[in-house]
């Protein structure tokens, strides 16, 4: 049994309010397409298009990543928030990209959907929120996909209210090529999968996934950690990294990006989502954090509030690495 | 027409090993990346002396089992590449020493396929050489060799005694049609474009993360970037795929972007799928693969817009 519908509807109800007192702009959540089993990201800006939103276990998409399109913005926005996009939102707020007060949170416990990404998640319940719309009490704690009801169909008829614009369904999964495996594993299971090889064998493993690397940057694209205005892959004239696919370069872009990213990681697995090629590239972020955790000897989980430290960010003038 | 048994289909691609270097299409990516790589050295110059080499592009290719919305794509590409008044010597080298055996779609492949809404056919692919049509009894394919190439194609399976007259009762199955049927008017190209302002376009936009795997996956995406590589000896230059959802792809020398939005490079995208290319060669970009749509990992639809067409 699952509790979609009745949840979907506390979702439609709290974004109508917040658009008709004017709280926010727009709301981010999920609609429907017209697959069956996929849906969209909808910013919904009136109150008929809020009656579109749907939560249901092909919700895949995280959302927190658009609120640094609206950075700047003078007014508020709205977003339906599990518990990745609220970490999400931690991190955006401990890097400063985004103002508290201009994010309106409607924390939604998340039962896992139907995305490998989440199959290892172990922070369903959102950590932060303005107003929870159901309890977190009973929600699953982990467990993969809990369910993969399709997306009601009629809805998809509704879909486009946005944009002015009727779906006719077509009703068959239109899939991703990893959106395959989604029963629950390890937090660390990429990375673990990797760990018992020899040095060499990682090696070649690596390169291995890297040379289908298409450098399309998608993984960056979509992980909230990545907020720089200008990335360093983008000065390909500079010389860091040059543009071209070739196995060296593409071993640099992995390694840099991974060492970018790892110590704000807040394990959303949107990188791997996102990537038209399937590349299991969360491991190395995995495999990251497992070493802090190894070298301090504490639990290293990030984005659960908004004013901690990261671990390659934090500065101390006694350090014991002189060369600082 | 020629006939080749299904049993016999692995062989007839093992046969052609001897030729030609055969490419099968990647699931994810379109065969152009044979004809129009994701990463080529164009030349390569000496540092010392600074002599300059064309690099080369390869020889004889052989793509088996081209769908035909991506053969068609070929069409698309031949206009850029070969038909606009420049003709680009790596990919002319590489089109000219390519081979496309096609296989027309006995099923539809992805519910996000919608060929026949943009005027092609799950089982006509006039740019290929040789076309493999299921037989309606599902025993073989009947085999369709369109052009002088496709010919040799043809002396190789007979030497190898792999195809033979088709049996007097068979015939092709009929075509499936797509199960995404999109209404593309007439004048979709001056609609769209004569919309140009509309707010519509920043609607479609919202959900879209910028991060070009739509274009990366699309068999007529052509843009590309030109780069240089210290390679000790030589400098190398290169080229790769570039996309216009990137902001990099319009920043200009001195700071200014004339695209800086990505409401304003998606509309570019579907505008270049739909409209620019119909004006400058008469023909739509967009061959309805539906690969944009299955691997957008935000869920954006390119046949929103063409249905935005009937509406304008
Ligand atoms: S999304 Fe995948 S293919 Fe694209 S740059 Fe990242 S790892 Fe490479
Ligand atoms: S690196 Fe990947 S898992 Fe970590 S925050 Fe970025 S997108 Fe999420
Ligand atoms: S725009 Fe999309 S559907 Fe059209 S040819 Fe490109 S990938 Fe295929
Ligand atoms: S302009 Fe954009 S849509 Fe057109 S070929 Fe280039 S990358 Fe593709
Ligand atoms: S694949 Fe989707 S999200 Fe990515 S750039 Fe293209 S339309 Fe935008």
């Amino acid at each position: 049994m699952n509790n979609f519908s009745q949840q979907q509807q506390k979702i439609r109800s709290a974004a109508s309010r917040l658009l008709a007192d004017g709280t926010v702009r727009f709301v981010i959540g999920w609609a429907p397409t017209r697959f069956a089993e996929r849906t969209t990201v909808l910013f919904a800006h009136t109150e008929a298009e809020a009656q579109a939103l749907v939560w249901n276990a092909h919700c895949t998409a995280a959302l927190g990543k658009y609120l640094l399109d609206h950075r700047l913005a003078d007014y508020a926005v709205g977003i339906v928030a599990r518990g990745c996009e609220s970490r999400m939102i931690n991190r955006l707020l401990t890097d400063h990209q985004i103002w508290r007060e201009r994010v309106y949170i409607l924390g939604a416990p998340c039962p896992g959907m139907d995305a490998e990404r989440c199959a290892g998640c172990r922070e369903r319940a959102p950590v932060v929120w303005d107003e929870l719309l159901w309890d977190a009490d009973g929600m699953p704690e982990t467990g993969g996909r809990q369910d993969a009801a399709p997306t009601n169909l009629d809805e998809a008829t509704i879909a486009d209210v946005g944009a002015g614009l009727a779906l006719p369904a077509v009703g068959a999964a239109c899939s991703r090529p990893l959106d395959t495996d989604t029963s629950l594993r390890s937090r660390f299971f990429r990375a673990e999968a990797v760990e018992g090889l020899s040095a060499a064998e990682k090696f070649s493993y690596w390169d291995e996934v890297y040379a289908k690397c298409i450098r399309c940057y998608a993984c960056r694209q979509a992980c909230p950690v990545c907020s720089c205005r200008a990335c360093y892959v983008d000065m390909d004239r500079q010389g860091f990294q040059g543009k071209q696919h070739s196995a060296a370069d593409n071993r640099v872009f992995g390694v840099t990006r991974a060492f970018h990213v790892a110590d704000r990681c807040v394990e959303c697995g949107e990188c791997e989502r996102v990537c038209p090629m399937g590349l299991p590239i969360l491991g190395q972020t995995q495999k990251l954090i497992k070493e802090i955790e190894a070298l301090t000897g504490e639990a290293y989980v990030q984005g659960m509030d908004a004013e901690e430290e990261n671990f390659l960010g934090a500065f101390d003038l006694d350090d014991k690495d002189d060369f600082l | 027409m020629m006939y080749l048994l299904k049993e016999n289909f692995d062989k007839a691609r093992e046969a052609l090993a001897g030729a030609y270097a055969v490419v099968v299409p990647d699931e994810v990516l379109p065969p152009k990346d044979a004809l129009f790589p994701r990463s080529e050295t164009l030349y390569e110059t000496d540092r010392r002396t600074g002599e300059a080499r064309a690099a080369g592009a390869g020889g004889k290719t052989l793509l088996f089992g081209v769908r035909p919305c991506d053969a068609r794509a070929i069409g698309n590409l031949d206009a850029a590449f070969l038909e606009s008044g420049y003709v680009d010597a790596n990919y002319a080298q590489r089109r000219e020493n390519a081979t496309i055996v096609a296989l027309a779609c006995a099923q539809i492949p992805s519910p996000a396929c919608f060929c026949d809404s943009m005027g092609g056919s799950p089982h006509e692919a006039p740019e290929a050489d040789v076309v493999l049509t299921e037989a309606a009894d599902g025993s073989g394919y009947a085999l369709d060799f369109q052009s002088e190439k496709g010919s040799a194609v043809a002396e190789i399976w007979k030497a190898a005694d792999l195809i033979g007259p088709m049996p007097a009762h068979l015939e092709k199955a009929p075509a499936p049609t797509c199960t995404l049927k999109v209404n593309k008017v007439p004048d979709l190209a001056q609609k769209l474009t004569a919309a140009f302002e509309d707010g519509l376009w920043e609607r479609l936009a919202e959900a879209c993360l910028g991060c070009g795997c739509c274009t990366y996956v699309c068999p007529t995406c052509y843009c590309f970037d030109i780069g240089l590589e210290n390679r000790g000896g030589t400098a190398d230059t290169f080229r790769c795929w570039d996309s216009c959802m990137f902001p990099g792809y319009t920043q200009m020398a001195g700071g200014h972007n004339p695209r800086w939005s990505k409401t304003q490079r998606l509309r570019n995208r579907y505008l270049h799928k739909l409209a620019y290319f119909d004006e400058r060669y008469g023909r739509t970009l967009c061959v309805g693969c539906g690969r944009c749509i299955c691997r957008c990992p935000q869920g954006l639809d390119i046949t929103r817009a063409v249905e935005w067409g009937e509406r304008l």
